[in-house]
């Protein structure tokens, strides 16, 4: 498939701000199934300065920085993307999931993604609830899955829910969230385990509801998981809709959490109170 | 030296070490030869003389109050730290081999941090566990890759020491964050020199001012760009922190600007500092706040300390920092645990000073020792504060929690013995008795550059801090601090406080690289200093007239005037013998804490903004600063005498301190602040005395009069120009009108003319600012009004114009407050964090 993604954040404050700096990751991250095409970032007011490195994860980021004043902040990153269906594992990665807790165990490139990280932590309640799904013996595959179908299942997507940090015991109790908050929980869950689960961050094409026009910039952010199957690689999952994540899953990044790939942060001096405007849109081009 | 003889003094009579190796006798009970100096020393200069010494030395460190700053201290007096005036005495020897081996652990540290933030090779060729990194809360991937490749990496590292039983010397901590201490041991010796100049003249110890003689070159080093003239500067956490005095002293010791988080702005990927001249470049940061706290954009985003963008500002290459934000993980126990296996690996040498035997429960035969010794062992969660856990004190049940807790995640801990330590010879508290007991060092290394910057090496300071206690404890915990004395093979000179130093000297009069936030705390210390200084001499006056009623039993009205004028409610219903209980009651609320105008929290405030200016302040202002501060200490426990008493020294202290400022700082921008601070509050006190007793007060007349006159301390001015019953027009002419007399409002209006004048104009403009136009203002109003009219004041017409010019005089004064603030300190906001967004994604 191709798109053009075009995401837009918009901030509006109360009072003019003189300076702000700023890191973005709202590049697409190329990948063996998904090829980045021209992408541009483009801020308003124009920054003095804009420069691009690889985080810890090798994700781009651009840091920019608006040095005049200003009272609305505009950036609007866009890309095309073109993506092909994702390789599937194979049966034989379908392994006793203790085994693989094992495997991993002295894997030090997997250990980050194993240990807890500041918005995900491990505990045993979180063991406990992840354990219907992996009994002893079972794949590791139909485990993972199991798990997947569970969150979707049982957990309401509820965006008055939650908050940027709410933590994971909370949507655990709660039983509800956002896609970030599902993230976040399974990877707890699968990490509680001693299983390695990082965080993608992205963009998911939403579908019209038959017979409606596609509503331009109604898309959002979308945030999935990986976990790592030994001698395969990652897996990712979509715990917020319970699928395997497609051709329609476009990847930015990833990291042990939200925190390590937030698409837009930043620190400004003034502005008083602000107001936070977000359109996404991915738009299908045709083949 | 002479033959060894057996050296016999009453001074080791009760000195009895417990066995193990100690540093004043050896293996046979005989003094070691390097310490015979020192005992003959004392044994001539005797006890009395010893302890006067003492004495001293302790006065000497509380009045340069470089020891910790913590404010929390009830008292409101800094904490005693005792420094005994016995030096540890370290051997030529021992010396060599400290030596080498602190600088071999910064070269090792150097190398290790390199790895860490850049290949990872120790992780992948398994010599240190991936634990030490990701399960590290100061492993910090927003650091991954910030350091050039000619950075050496650490350019000051503190080390922790201490000496086993065996005589073994054992690391027991790195400092690479904000290693502390170097000022307190440069104070140390400065203040022994002085405290015992014989004693130290003679000896044949290293000296520390060539070390600290070249930290300014090594950080000079680290400049990015290259500029003629190079701005370095001293990033700390500011006035609250508990190194607070320890960071003015080394900023002053060594040149540099202190600043603080909010001081600084990166701009153009760079940072710059705010002055009273505008954005100031600065070239090299000397670290002293956190890593995590370095910058809210990359790293902890609630850092009000930090600066936004600094991380950026670092990679491009626009500032040198040293040490560079990251290094705390190697602080990290579980990377300490395998410091030897790295030496191997990354120096090819083994490590010289050994730790303290450490293992990580999460590898090989690590859990079996650990629980095979458990009781005897700490243990350190590695994500958590590494707070020490000591199974031998806690009871049965958290004990067998955290047997527990261990068992079920072994690669959560790491657990280490802590040696039984060697003993040195410490003086007691009254400098009779010598006993032996266990210590610490904290020992410092620096990067060395030659003349073309180019860095050749570590290089350790020959001295340091010794304190009292068991391995480990904090020096903060200690009771008694120690000099170092690293011995030299023949004696010393003496090098000059005052180094030569080798950067170009960079000759300014002008004062406008003052930090913005710096002239604002002078100002408002200014400000507080006389406001504090206006409500002593009012309280005089209540607590005289106070007494006067006690002893003739009749009620005072000036006192009913004067309580309100204080702050303090009145009400009239009680009777008179009552009165006089709950006068005086409601008078010594101004001695308590907690009341708004109380003298505490006046005090309090005042010490604060000048806390937040130390290196501002010279030596004796200092000085009387912290006699002021004991002073207010003691104020609630005292009683109407008591106070009036201490009404008066306070009222000298201030008026020394103050004058001390004006004898002492340069009359550049700074001072000018302060004065037009100070000038500022007693101008508007006096106006507001003034329309109170002419005007408002419910019982006017003479008894008010001259309390103003009194309170102004210019009764006798006015007795010996008018020689005459009280007039309201000579009491305005004298501290309104006549602008030779410095308690009139005339000449504090001149004042601060003249101050405003100087101040520098940011923009620049051939207008007058509008400070200058507010005075002109006033100015004009006083210049304008009519003395006669005004004097009549029982005449309602006279009333009017009075008040109308007192009016005319209070309006612009208030507002030059705001424009001054407006035109000066316009520190940019706390900068905030942008509201991030969710992902928000469902199907």
């Amino acid at each position: 498939m191709r798109y053009r993604v075009c995401h837009t954040t918009r901030y509006e404050y109360a009072a003019p701000v003189s300076l702000c700096h700023n890191e973005a990751r709202l590049t697409p991250r190329p990948l063996a199934w998904q090829e980045v095409g021209e992408t541009a970032l483009e801020v308003s007011p124009n920054p003095s300065v804009l420069q691009s490195r690889r985080d810890f994860f090798g994700n781009e980021v651009s840091f920019f920085s608006v040095q005049e004043l200003h009272q609305v902040l505009q950036v609007t990153a866009s890309t095309e993307v073109e993506t092909r269906p994702r390789p599937s594992p194979p049966a034989s990665a379908n392994r006793d999931w203790q085994q693989a807790v094992r495997h991993a165990r002295g894997k030090p490139a997997l250990r980050q993604f194993q240990l807890d990280s500041p918005f995900v932590a491990r505990h045993a309640a979180l063991a406990r609830f992840a354990t219907p799904s992996f009994p002893v013996g079972r794949g590791l595959l139909d485990a993972v899955n199991d798990l997947n179908q569970r969150l979707f299942d049982t957990f309401a997507y509820d965006p008055e829910f939650s908050t940027l940090a709410t933590p994971v015991l909370d949507v655990l109790h709660a039983r509800r969230g956002v896609c970030q908050d599902f993230a976040h929980l399974m990877i707890a869950c699968l990490r509680s385990l001693g299983l390695a689960a990082r965080y993608v961050s992205g963009y998911l094409e939403t579908l019209p509801p038959p017979g409606q026009p596609r509503l331009v910039g109604a898309d959002a952010s979308h945030a999935w998981l990986g976990v790592y199957l030994p001698t395969w690689g990652w897996l990712e999952l979509d715990p917020t809709n319970g699928t395997w994540p497609d051709e329609r899953h476009l990847v930015l990044g990833w990291g042990r959490d939200y925190g390590d790939v937030p698409p837009l942060k930043g620190v400004m001096n003034g502005g008083g109170s602000h107001q936070l405007a977000v359109a996404v849109d991915v738009e299908p081009l045709g083949a | 030296m002479a033959a060894i003889e057996t050296l016999s003094t009453p001074w080791l009579d009760a000195y009895r070490p417990a066995g193990g190796h100690d540093a004043l006798l050896d293996g046979q009970g005989e003094v070691r030869q390097h310490w015979r100096l020192l005992l003959k020393a004392l044994e001539s200069l005797g006890h009395a003389s010893l302890s006067s010494r003492a004495d001293e030395i302790q006065h000497l460190l509380h009045d340069n109050g470089v020891t910790f700053n913590l404010p929390a201290d009830e008292s409101g007096s800094l904490r005693q730290w005792r420094l005994d005036p016995l030096p540890l005495l370290i051997t030529p020897s021992e010396w060599r081999f400290l030596e080498q081996g602190l600088r071999q652990r910064s070269r090792l540290l150097a190398a290790v941090l390199k790895d860490i933030y850049g290949p990872r090779r120790m992780i992948d060729e398994g010599v240190l566990p991936a634990d030490a990194l990701y399960a590290n809360p100061d492993f910090l991937l927003a650091c991954d890759g910030l350091l050039l490749a000619d950075d050496p990496g650490i350019s000051l590292h503190g080390i922790d020491l201490t000496r086993d039983a065996e005589g073994r010397w054992r690391v027991l901590a790195d400092h690479l964050q904000a290693p502390a201490g170097m000022g307190f041991a440069l104070e140390n010796r400065i203040v022994m020199a002085r405290a015992l100049p014989d004693l130290y003249r003679n000896a044949p110890l290293k000296r520390l001012a060539g070390f600290l003689d070249r930290q300014q070159q090594s950080l000079a080093a680290l400049a990015r760009l290259n500029r003629d003239q190079l701005s370095l500067a001293l990033l700390a956490p500011g006035a609250d922190h508990e190194s607070y005095f320890e960071h003015a002293y080394l900023a002053n010791y060594l040149n540099l600007a202190l600043v603080e988080g909010g001081d600084l702005v990166v701009r153009d990927s760079r940072v710059w500092m705010r002055t009273l001249g505008g954005l100031k470049p600065v070239d090299v940061l000397l670290r002293q706040i956190g890593d995590a706290w370095s910058d809210p954009l990359e790293l902890r985003g609630d850092s009000l300390i930090g600066v936004p963008g600094l991380l950026q500002a670092i990679r491009s290459g626009g500032v040198g920092i040293t040490n560079p934000p990251g290094v705390g993980a190697l602080e990290h126990p579980l990377i300490a645990a395998f410091l030897p296996d790295l030496c191997e690996r990354l120096l090819g040498e083994p490590l010289l000073i050994e730790g303290v035997e450490r293992h990580w429960c999460g590898r090989g035969d690590g859990l079996a020792w650990a629980l095979g010794a458990f009781e005897s062992l700490v243990f350190q969660r590695l994500d958590g504060d590494l707070q020490c856990i000591r199974p031998g004190t806690l009871d049965t049940e958290a004990r067998e929690r955290l047997r527990q807790a261990l068992v079920a995640e072994p690669a959560r801990y790491v657990a280490s013995r802590v040696p039984a330590g060697a003993s040195a010879p410490f003086l007691d508290r009254d400098c009779t008795t010598l006993l032996p007991s266990t210590y610490n060092l904290r020992c410092f290394t620096q990067a060395g550059f030659d003349d073309e910057r180019n860095f050749h090496g570590y290089e350790a300071m020959p001295g340091g801090l010794a304190w009292q206690g068991a391995p480990g404890l904090a020096m903060q915990a200690s009771q008694c601090v120690k000099d170092l004395w690293v011995m030299a093979d023949s004696p010393q000179p003496h090098v000059s406080r005052l180094r030569r130093s080798r950067l170009p000297l960079v000759v300014t009069r002008d004062g406008m690289d003052l930090p913005s936030r710096v002239a604002d705390s002078l100002l408002w210390m200014g400000r507080y200093g006389e406001r504090l200084d206006g409500r002593l001499r009012l309280l005089r006056e209540a607590l005289y007239r106070l007494m006067d009623q006690d002893q003739e039993g009749i009620a005072d009205e000036t006192l009913i005037d004067l309580l309100p004028l204080l702050g303090l409610d009145r009400d009239d219903e009680t009777g008179a013998t009552s009165r006089f209980a709950a006068d005086r009651e409601r008078l010594m609320t101004l001695f308590q804490d907690g009341h708004p105008d109380a003298l505490p929290d006046l005090i309090g405030r005042m010490i604060n903004n000048g806390r937040a200016v130390r290196d501002h302040l010279g030596d004796d202002a200092w000085r009387v600063f912290n006699q002021l501060r004991q002073e207010s200490a003691r104020l609630s426990q005292l009683g109407p005498v008591g106070g009036r008493r201490a009404v008066d020294t306070l009222m000298t202290q201030l008026a020394a301190f103050f004058g001390f400022c004006n004898e002492t700082m340069p009359h550049h921008y700074g001072w000018r602040f302060m004065d037009i601070g100070r000038f500022l509050e007693r101008a508007q006190a006096t106006l507001a005395l003034l329309r109170f007793a002419l005007l408002d007060a419910a019982h006017a007349g003479e008894a008010l009069w001259e309390v103003v006159l009194s309170s102004s301390d210019n009764a006798t001015a006015y007795r010996r120009r008018y020689r005459s019953e009280l007039h309201p027009a000579a009491i305005l002419d004298l501290l309104l009108f006549d602008e030779g007399n410095p308690r009139s409002v005339g000449y504090m209006f001149k004042r601060l003319e003249r101050q405003i004048e100087h101040l520098p104009q940011p923009n620049d403009t051939p207008y007058r600012s509008s400070e200058a136009r507010l005075l002109i203002r006033a100015r004009a109003a006083l210049h304008l009004a009519d003395l006669e009219a005004l004097a009549q004041v029982e005449e309602p017409a006279a009333r009017a114009a009075l008040a109308a010019l007192l009016e005319a005089l209070e309006v612009p004064l208030a507002e030059l407050s705001q424009a001054i603030e407006n035109s000066h300190f316009s520190h940019a906001e706390v900068p905030r964090q942008l509201v991030p967004m969710q992902a928000q994604g469902d199907a």
